[in-house]
């Protein structure tokens, strides 16, 4: 009689969601809301996931040295916490982009062209 | 795993919050964007977001080390739910810790003294030289063999032989005479034993050789005492017996040796000589690679070549050369002793896990119901588990930090009533520290005794019949049965086990006791005791000592207080020496003399000072000197022995017969017959004795013995006799020409030190019997006690439907008093059984003694019946009706 925990939405996501994250701040140093409007609109909205899933996924990418953070003045002129990558960060962005290429082309391969 | 993310969560989580709250502003800046109401902005923005919490909780979590929390709660609840049951807590720390804590100790004390090795470099290639007897080995070497031995290049690396310094030497040449100890070492001792040079050098080959002059090698202690340790010291002269010894190195502090040494001076043994006189002990280091089997081989092959060199009669029929290994010949053979004790402290340790066991099962079923609604609101049974494991955990911890402080000061207390007598023990006292093996031998065995009886019911309670416990009408309204059967069993146990120490212990003490109530055939109170050195080159013929003997003794004796004073060679309890002997006129037969005796040169005064009865004849006067005829007093064993029909008055003994040279003296007349001493030790039957006067000794012997023995003075006196030990060394001063007494003793403490290997046992043994007395006694109550609690609702049944205090109280003794019978019973028979290995440590005492085998049993019942008269009487005051309304 032991009380389980329901499977998180985020675990699902978890390294997609790193690769996104990391894609977002190729442009440039984000902070947390940006970065979950830019995965939003660059998606086309298809993309559906709590905001604060966001959050584990950042702690943790820094934690891994792929990002970096400080603390700064947002465009709304509140206090945020502003990401970036490092250079740890960019290597394994052009990685994983790689290899989710390398799967998704195989995986096309085998399902074959688009049928109407 | 990274350390820093688990310390730093804290910084981070407030981070983390503040980060949040900084997106949700953003979120309802966005949000206010689409001209809504700044409330409906938030709300949005906080549905959009999520559950903050969540998020925290999950970064939280992913930050922490879930197993480490979660232990520290388990252990703060442990701490709490300890802190609530103060009685139980304290009595198992009680029993954890005596039970840890007298194994260590005594363990840690035997460790050192049997087990260790030798603190000489590379001690297990150390082996001791022996002449290899049908009695066993003999550790004596004369010149020819120790040369014969130095010849089997093959086998050793080094050979040593040396005395024991029993002689003592004077230094002299400053006003502060004084008698030392000072061994004769062949030139390779030093090495053979790594003895550690801190100036100068040892002996050169040439310094050892017959002429190689006077040369000496301090001692540390010697050192420091005597010349403030002064390195300049090297390179000057001392004096010994008037002549110069040039100060040639000093050893350093840490070299031990079996006797206490002051100095070393060169053996300087001419080994071309024939002098079969057995003066010397040899050590030889084997090299690498030789075995004992291929040393042994070698050696025997020696043997037949010394007896082709001296004659067949030069080695015991059937006897040879061999060698034992140096650390177990020093030992001694303690391997019985060794599993006596290893038995007592297995039923000691048996006892302490009986009494844990018991009382965390009674903790557990106690608990059964506290347990079951933990499980029934969602704890998981690994959950449940874990906290009782910690809680036995913290328990055995706890337990065993206070046997090593009990442990700590157990091995101190040990020490300072060792007698002195134990091998090593002195060499190793001031490091004796706890033996870390046994330590975490005894720890370990209490943490899986903790840990399995703290887990079985744990198991047991965290199965899902739930339901059935907790409609259990109460806690107190019984136990589970088959538990009761467990526990009662584990205290029959205990008793048993308590039962055959204390036996054990019992027969040592009366062992001790009979030993000390033995009579050894002479006086030992108010006898003081002394040595005198007369190894000197005064000394080495028999008319300078018959003259210091006579003017010591009459001086002394002059003393006011002294009763009598007389002198010997030898003394009792402490020294012997034994010779051959023939009855002039008697054949032989077989054999190449008519027997063998305890052999003692002693002056006049002797007998009376030790008040020996004479039985026959008289004993010896002044008048009995070097130019009047020989003769001989024997003691009556000797007597009975060799003259069974006839007088031993009428008859002369031929003394010392094929002994060598220097023991070559005309047949003597037996003129007095003395009553029997236990000269050797105190727990052994008189020895035949035979003694001559010193006066009267061959100046061969004499120049002999001086080197081998001090002469012993002994002084019976009034009143307590160290009141009078200042005039009696003023006179012996006189007498000897400044010379400086040593080893002051009164006979008592000779005597004392003789039984100081049994003493030792007994207390060892009392002190195990007495750790599982007080442990059974626990055991008992322990169980007895809850027994009365549990049964709290039952008893008011009984009071309510008419039973007295007084029946209540019987009826639990009752039952308390069965288990102790059982046990005792079961112990009885497992005593009869067992202490046929104690015969070899008993005297005047049968293994199967009654009045043991009695009073013991008795004692026991009598501890039992207090145990459960506590519980007993808490039984009596239940209150009928508080105990029926009780739920």
């Amino acid at each position: 009689m032991v009380l389980k925990r329901p499977p998180d939405a985020g675990d699902v996501l978890q390294g997609t969601l790193d690769m996104l994250i990391l894609r977002t701040l190729v442009l440039g140093a984000a902070h947390g809301h940006t970065i979950a409007q830019a995965i939003e609109q660059t998606s086309g909205n298809a993309l559906d996931v709590e905001q604060g899933s966001l959050y584990p996924a950042l702690h943790r990418l820094e934690d891994r040295g792929w990002l970096a953070s400080a603390w700064g003045v947002s465009e709304n002129n509140r206090r945020a916490k502003y990401y970036r990558l490092t250079a740890k960060g960019r290597r394994e962005l052009a990685a994983a982009t790689g290899r989710w290429r390398r799967m998704t082309r195989a995986i096309d391969l085998i399902l074959g062209p688009e049928t109407e | 795993m990274n350390l820093r993310r688990y310390t730093d969560r804290v910084r981070k989580d407030d981070d983390l919050a503040e980060e949040i709250e900084s997106h949700l502003a953003h979120e309802q800046d966005a949000q206010s964007a689409h001209g809504i109401s700044s409330e409906e902005a938030r709300r949005r923005a906080r549905l959009r977001f999520g559950n903050p919490r969540t998020v925290r909780e999950r970064v939280w979590r992913y930050r922490s080390l879930p197993w480490l929390d979660e232990a520290a709660r388990d252990l703060r609840f442990a701490l709490r739910s300890l802190a609530r049951t103060p009685g139980f807590t304290v009595i198992t720390l009680l029993v954890l810790a005596v039970g840890i804590g007298v194994n260590t100790a005594v363990f840690s004390v035997i460790d050192a003294v049997l087990l260790k090795p030798l603190t000489y470099p590379d001690p297990q290639s150390l082996v001791q030289l022996v002449l290899t007897t049908d009695r066993g080995p003999f550790p004596g070497a004369s010149i020819p063999e120790f040369a014969l031995w130095s010849q089997q290049r093959g086998i050793f690396q080094q050979i040593a032989a040396f005395d024991f310094g029993a002689a003592g030497v004077n230094l002299t040449g400053s006003d502060h005479p004084e008698q030392l100890q000072a061994i004769h070492v062949t030139r390779d001792y030093f090495a053979l034993f790594g003895a550690p040079v801190i100036a100068g050098r040892t002996f050169t080959a040439a310094e050892d050789t017959p002429n190689g002059g006077h040369v000496v090698v301090l001692s540390y202690g010697l050192w420091k005492q005597r010349y403030g340790g002064d390195a300049g010291i090297v390179g000057r002269t001392i004096q010994l017996e008037g002549q110069p010894y040039l100060v040639v190195g000093v050893i350093g502090r840490d070299f031990v040796t079996d006797t206490p040494v002051d100095l070393w001076i060169p053996n300087q043994l001419d080994l071309n000589s024939h002098e079969m006189v057995v003066n010397y002990t040899a050590v030889g280091r084997l090299r690498p690679g030789v075995t004992l089997a291929q040393a042994n081989a070698q050696l025997r092959l020696a043997a037949d070549q010394y007896r082709r060199t001296y004659g067949q009669q030069s080695l015991p029929p059937g006897g040879g050369f061999g060698v034992v290994p140096l650390q177990e010949f020093l030992v001694g053979n303690m391997r019985t002793p060794l599993l006596v004790l290893l038995g007592a402290v297995g039923f000691v340790l048996l006892i302490a896990c009986a009494n844990v066991a018991n009382l965390l099962l009674a903790r557990a079923s106690a608990r059964r119901r506290e347990l079951a609604t933990r499980a029934a609101i969602g704890a998981g049974r690994g959950q449940i588990i874990r906290q009782l494991l910690i809680e036995s955990l913290t328990l055995a911890l706890a337990g065993g930090v206070l046997g090593l402080a009990i442990g700590f000061l157990g091995v101190r207390l040990l020490l300072r009533i060792n007698p002195g007598n134990i091998p090593r023990i002195s060499e190793t006292a001031p490091s004796v520290g706890l033996d870390l093996n046994i330590l975490l031998f005894t720890l370990g065995v209490s943490l899986l005794t903790g840990i399995l009886f703290g887990l079985i019911p744990a198991v047991a309670a965290s199965r899902p019949n739930l339901i059935a416990i907790l409609n259990e009408g109460s806690s107190r309204s019984g136990t589970s049965f088959r538990q009761g059967k467990i526990r009662a069993a584990l205290v029959v146990s205990e008793v048993a086990l308590a039962l055959i120490l204390v036996i054990g212990a019992t027969l040592l003490i009366r062992t001790f006791r009979k030993l000390g109530e033995v009579d050894p055939g002479f006086t030992t109170h108010n006898v003081l005791t002394m040595t005198m050195s007369v190894s000197g080159d005064r000394f080495q013929t028999t008319a300078p000592v018959a003259q210091l003997v006579r003017e010591g003794q009459d001086r002394v004796e002059a003393v006011p207080g002294v009763v009598a004073a007389g002198a010997s060679n030898c003394l009792p309890l402490w020294s012997g020496f034994g010779m051959v002997f023939d009855v002039v006129g008697r054949p032989k037969g077989n054999s190449p003399f008519t027997g063998g005796a305890g052999f003692y040169s002693v002056s006049s005064g002797y007998f009376s000072s030790f008040e020996i009865p004479l039985l026959r004849g008289r004993v010896f006067t002044e008048r009995d000197d070097a130019s009047s005829p020989g003769v001989v007093v024997i003691s009556q064993a000797m007597a009975r022995r060799y003259w069974p029909n006839g007088d031993p008055l009428k008859d002369r003994i031929q003394i010392g017969a094929g002994a060598g040279p220097a023991f070559a003296e005309p047949p003597r007349q037996v003129v007095g017959i003395v009553g029997d001493t236990r000269s050797r030790s105190v727990d052994q039957n008189p020895d035949p004795m035979m003694y001559i006067p010193l006066a009267q000794m061959p100046d061969g012997e004499t120049a002999l013995n001086s080197k081998v023995a001090p002469l012993y003075w002994i002084i019976r006196t009034r009143e307590n006799p160290y009141a009078v030990l200042a005039p009696v060394e003023a006179a012996l001063r006189e007498a000897s020409g400044d010379l400086a007494v040593a080893h002051i003793r009164s006979m008592d403490e000779v005597e004392a030190r003789n039984i100081a290997r049994q003493r030792f046992n007994m207390v060892l043994l009392t002190i195990f019997g007495f750790s599982g007395l007080l442990m059974a006694a626990i055991g008992v109550y322990g169980v007895m006690s809850y027994s009365v609690q549990q049964r709290t609702q039952e008893m008011g049944i009984r009071m309510a439907l008419g039973a007295q205090a007084g029946n209540l109280r019987n009826l639990v003794m009752g039952q308390g008093m069965m288990l102790a019978l059982l046990g005792v019973v079961a112990g009885l028979g497992g005593a009869f059984w067992l202490t046929r290995f104690l015969a070899s440590f008993l005297f005047g005492v049968k293994a199967w003694d009654p009045t043991a085998f009695v009073l013991t049993p008795l004692l026991l019942c009598s501890v039992a019946l207090l145990a459960v008269w506590i519980p007993a009487q808490r039984a009596t005051r239940v209150d009928p009706m508080t105990a029926l309304r009780l739920e």
